[in-house]
C-alpha cells in the first residue's frame, strides 16, 4: 500500500515536473516571439489551427511526426544502453538513399511489394551506418559521440555526390535530386487521414517496447545503461551489446528515412533532412528513452512543427521557432529532473500543503 | 596527377588550411580546459554559433570588429554559464546540456537574425581582414601560410601556447587537472572543484566564442544560419586526437584544416574527381586518425562525471 503510494506520488511528481517545464518553454518562446511583434493570441490560434484544425491538417502533422520518431526510437534504445546515437542523419541519407535506389530499380514490382521492399533497403542502409559506429566502438573503442557524427557528413557528402552525379534525374534541368519514385510505391493515406506511416510509427515504438521489455536484449541493453563495469562483471557482453544497440537504431534511423521519402517526399535530394536527427535526440530525452514516451512526443513534435511551419506566413512566426521551443524544453526537463531541484520543488510542494512529509 | 601534385606543393593550399583550421582550434583549446577539468562539453557547437552571430551584432552596431569579437566571447560565455550551471552544480548530465543547448542557439541565431534583418538577410559588416606582416611575410613558404593571415591568427597561436604553460607548468593548471583526475581528492585538499570547473568552463566559452567570431569575423564577415555547421563536434575529435594537449591540438587542427583545403581546392582544378567526395575526406581521415590514436589516448579520469560533495 505504502509502495503503490509512493509510486503515485512519483508518478504525479514527473508530470508536474514536465509540465513546469513545458510552461517554462512556452514563456520562453512567447517572450520571443513578443519581441518579434507576433500578435500571441492570433499566432497561437493559427499554430492550434495547422496543427490539429482540420484532416489535411491532421494529415501533414502525422506525415511530420514519421522520420521524426522513428529516428528518436533509434536515439531511445541507444539512450537506455547509455549510447548516445547523434548518428540519426546519417541514418536518415542512407536508409532514403537505399530505398530510392531498390524502388528505382525494381520499379516494375507492383505496389505494395515495393513498399515493403524499399522499407527494407531503408532498414538495411540506415542499419549498415549504424553498425559502422558500433562496430567502431566495440572493436576500437571510439566513442559513439565523435563518430556518429563524422559519419553524418559522410552519408551527406555520399549522397549529395550521388544525387548530382550517377542517380541524379536525367530530366531535372541539373536539380541535385533523383527521379521521382513510381505513384505504386508512394505510402498510401488511411480514411484520408492516417499516412501509412504514422501506422508504421506505432508498430515501430511497440516492437521496440517489446524489445526494451520483454526481451533478453532489452535486459542486456538496461544493463549496459546501469554501468559498464558492472555490466561487464555479470557476465555482460558489452561488446556485443553496445554493438547490437546501435545497430538497432540505425535500423530505425534508416526506416526513417524510406518512410519519408517513401510517405511524402517522393526523391531524395542533396538537403533530405531538415535536421531530423538532432529533433529526434530532442525527441528521445522528451520521452524519457522509453517506447511509449518516445512515441507521444515524437507526435507532439510532429504537430508543434506542422503547426508552426503552417502559421509561419500568416501570423509571421519563424520556423526556428519550434528549435528554441523543444531546445528550451528539453534544457528546463533536465533542470526540474536533476535530484537538488526535483527535491526542492518536492519540498516547496509539501510546504505548500501545510508541512506534511513529502 | 601532376595537377594533384601541384595542389599539395602549392603555399595557397596550406595558408587556406590555416585559415580553416583556425576556428576549430579556438574551440578544441577551450575544450581542452573544460575537459581537463572533468567536463565534457558537447556545447561547444552552441558556442561557437553564438559567438559567431553576437559577434557580427556587435560588429554591425560598434563598426568595431574588435568590439564584435568582445560581444562574441561574451555571448558564448553565456552559453558557457548555463551549461557550467546545469552540469556543475545542478550535476545535469554534461552531455545532453551540451546536445539540447545546440539546439537552442540554432532556434535562437536564427529566429533573431530574422527579427533583426528583413528575411535573415545580414549585412556584411567589417571584420578581421587579412594583411601582410611586415618583413616576416617575406620568409619563403612560411611567410604567406602563416604571416599573410588575419591578427586572429596570432591571437589563436597565443592562446595555444599560454593555454599550455597555464594547464601544464602552474599551480593552478595542476588544480585544474587534478579536478578533472579525481575530484573527491582535489576536495579534501581544500580545493574547491566547482569553482575551477566553473572557471574552466568560462574560458572554454571564451574561446569557443572567440572560434565562432573568426568565422563570422574573419572568413565570411556576415552571418549564416548554423553557419558553424558541426565544426563544434569535429573540435571535441581533435581534443582526443590531440589527446588533451593544447600544443598538439595545433597540428591536430591544421590537419583537419589541411583535409578541408585540399577539398576545395582540387574543386577549381580540372582533376576528375568529384568535389563531394573530396569535401567528406576531412571526416573520414579525423575518423582513421581517431581510430589511430585512441589506444595511445587516456582521458582525464572522472571526464564526464558530476561531482557532488557528501
Amino acid at each position: 500500500m505504502r509502495r503503490a503510494l509512493a509510486g503515485q506520488s512519483e508518478a504525479v511528481g514527473l508530470i508536474v515536473r514536465t509540465l513546469l517545464a513545458l510552461v517554462g518553454a512556452a514563456l520562453v518562446g512567447s517572450i520571443f516571439l513578443a519581441i518579434d511583434g507576433v500578435d500571441l493570441g492570433f499566432a497561437y490560434q493559427e499554430i492550434f489551427e495547422q496543427s490539429f484544425g482540420s484532416s489535411f491538417a491532421v494529415k501533414n502533422s502525422l506525415i511530420e511526426a514519421v522520420p521524426i520518431t522513428l529516428v528518436a526510437l533509434g536515439v531511445a534504445v541507444a539512450f537506455r544502453a547509455g549510447i548516445f546515437n547523434l548518428g540519426g542523419e546519417g541514418q536518415i541519407y542512407m536508409g532514403a538513399l537505399f530505398a530510392v535506389l531498390v524502388v528505382l530499380g525494381l520499379s516494375g514490382l507492383p505496389g505494395p511489394v515495393l513498399i515493403v521492399l524499399g522499407l527494407i533497403g531503408g532498414a538495411i542502409g540506415g542499419g549498415l551506418w549504424g553498425g559502422v559506429a558500433g562496430a567502431l566502438r566495440s572493436r576500437l573503442g571510439l566513442s559513439e559521440i565523435i563518430t556518429t557524427i563524422m559519419l553524418n557528413f559522410i552519408a551527406f557528402w555520399i549522397v549529395s555526390y550521388l544525387v548530382r552525379g550517377p542517380i541524379q534525374d536525367p530530366d531535372g534541368a541539373g536539380y541535385p535530386y533523383t527521379k521521382e519514385i513510381p505513384a505504386k510505391a508512394d505510402l498510401p493515406t488511411l480514411f484520408g487521414t492516417i499516412p501509412l506511416g504514422a501506422v508504421l510509427l506505432v508498430v515501430a515504438a511497440v516492437v521496440v517496447w517489446i524489445l526494451l521489455e520483454r526481451t533478453k536484449t532489452g535486459i542486456s541493453i538496461k544493463s549496459l545503461g546501469a554501468g559498464e563495469a558492472a555490466g561487464r562483471f555479470s557476465g555482460l557482453n558489452v561488446e556485443r551489446t553496445g554493438f547490437a544497440v546501435l545497430l538497432i537504431a540505425g535500423v530505425l534511423g534508416g526506416l526513417a528515412g524510406a518512410a519519408s521519402l517513401l510517405g511524402n517526399e517522393g526523391r531524395l535530394s542533396d538537403f533530405f533532412s531538415p535536421g531530423w536527427g538532432f529533433v529526434g535526440v530532442m525527441t528521445a530525452l522528451i520521452g524519457r528513452g522509453t517506447a511509449i514516451g518516445t512515441l507521444v512526443a515524437g507526435l507532439l513534435i510532429g504537430f508543434l512543427n506542422n503547426g508552426i511551419t503552417g502559421a509561419q506566413s500568416a501570423a509571421g512566426i519563424p520556423t526556428s521557432t519550434a528549435q528554441i521551443l523543444v531546445g528550451v524544453f528539453v534544457l528546463f526537463l533536465i533542470i526540474v529532473n536533476t535530484d537538488i531541484v526535483a527535491t526542492a520543488l518536492r519540498r516547496a510542494a509539501s510546504s505548500l500543503k501545510g508541512g506534511s512529509r513529502g | 596527377m601532376g595537377d594533384f601534385l601541384d595542389i599539395l606543393g602549392s603555399t595557397a593550399l596550406y595558408a587556406t588550411a590555416v585559415r580553416l583550421a583556425l576556428p576549430i582550434l579556438f574551440a578544441a583549446l577551450g575544450e581542452v580546459f573544460a575537459e581537463r577539468a572533468g567536463l565534457v562539453n558537447v556545447g561547444l557547437e552552441g558556442m561557437m554559433l553564438a559567438g559567431a552571430f553576437a559577434g557580427v551584432i556587435g560588429a554591425h552596431y560598434t563598426g568595431s570588429p574588435w568590439l564584435g569579437a568582445i560581444c562574441g566571447m561574451v555571448a558564448a560565455i553565456g552559453i558557457a554559464a548555463i551549461q557550467a550551471g546545469v552540469s556543475i552544480n545542478l550535476s545535469g548530465d554534461q552531455i545532453v546540456v551540451g546536445i539540447a543547448l545546440n539546439l537552442t542557439v540554432l532556434g535562437v541565431t536564427s529566429f533573431l537574425a530574422r527579427a533583426i534583418w528583413e528575411g535573415g538577410d545580414v549585412p556584411k559588416v567589417d571584420g578581421f581582414s587579412a594583411f601582410s606582416m611586415p618583413v616576416l611575410s617575406g620568409i619563403p613558404a612560411l611567410g604567406p601560410i602563416i604571416f599573410k593571415q588575419s591578427i586572429l591568427i596570432y591571437v589563436a597561436l597565443i592562446a595555444a601556447f599560454v593555454s599550455w604553460w597555464v594547464l601544464t607548468r602552474t599551480s593552478w593548471g595542476l588544480r585544474l587537472r587534478s579536478c578533472g583526475e579525481d575530484p573527491r581528492a582535489s576536495d579534501s585538499l581544500g580545493i574547491s572543484v566547482f569553482a575551477y570547473r566553473w572557471k574552466a568552463m568560462i574560458i572554454c566559452g571564451a574561446l569557443a566564442g572567440l572560434g565562432g567570431v573568426f568565422l563570422s569575423l574573419g572568413q565570411l564577415f556576415t552571418f549564416s544560419d548554423n553557419m558553424s555547421g558541426g565544426r563544434g563536434y569535429i573540435a571535441l575529435a581533435v581534443v582526443i586526437i590531440a589527446r588533451w594537449s593544447p600544443l598538439r591540438a595545433l597540428w591536430a587542427a591544421f590537419l583537419f584544416g589541411a583535409c578541408e583545403a585540399l577539398a576545395l581546392r582540387t574543386q577549381v582544378t580540372d582533376i576528375n574527381v568529384p568535389a563531394e567526395l573530396m569535401l567528406a575526406l576531412p571526416y573520414v581521415v579525423t575518423l582513421i586518425v581517431y581510430a589511430g590514436v585512441v589506444g595511445r589516448s587516456r582521458p582525464p579520469k572522472s571526464l564526464g562525471r558530476g561531482y557532488s560533495r557528501g
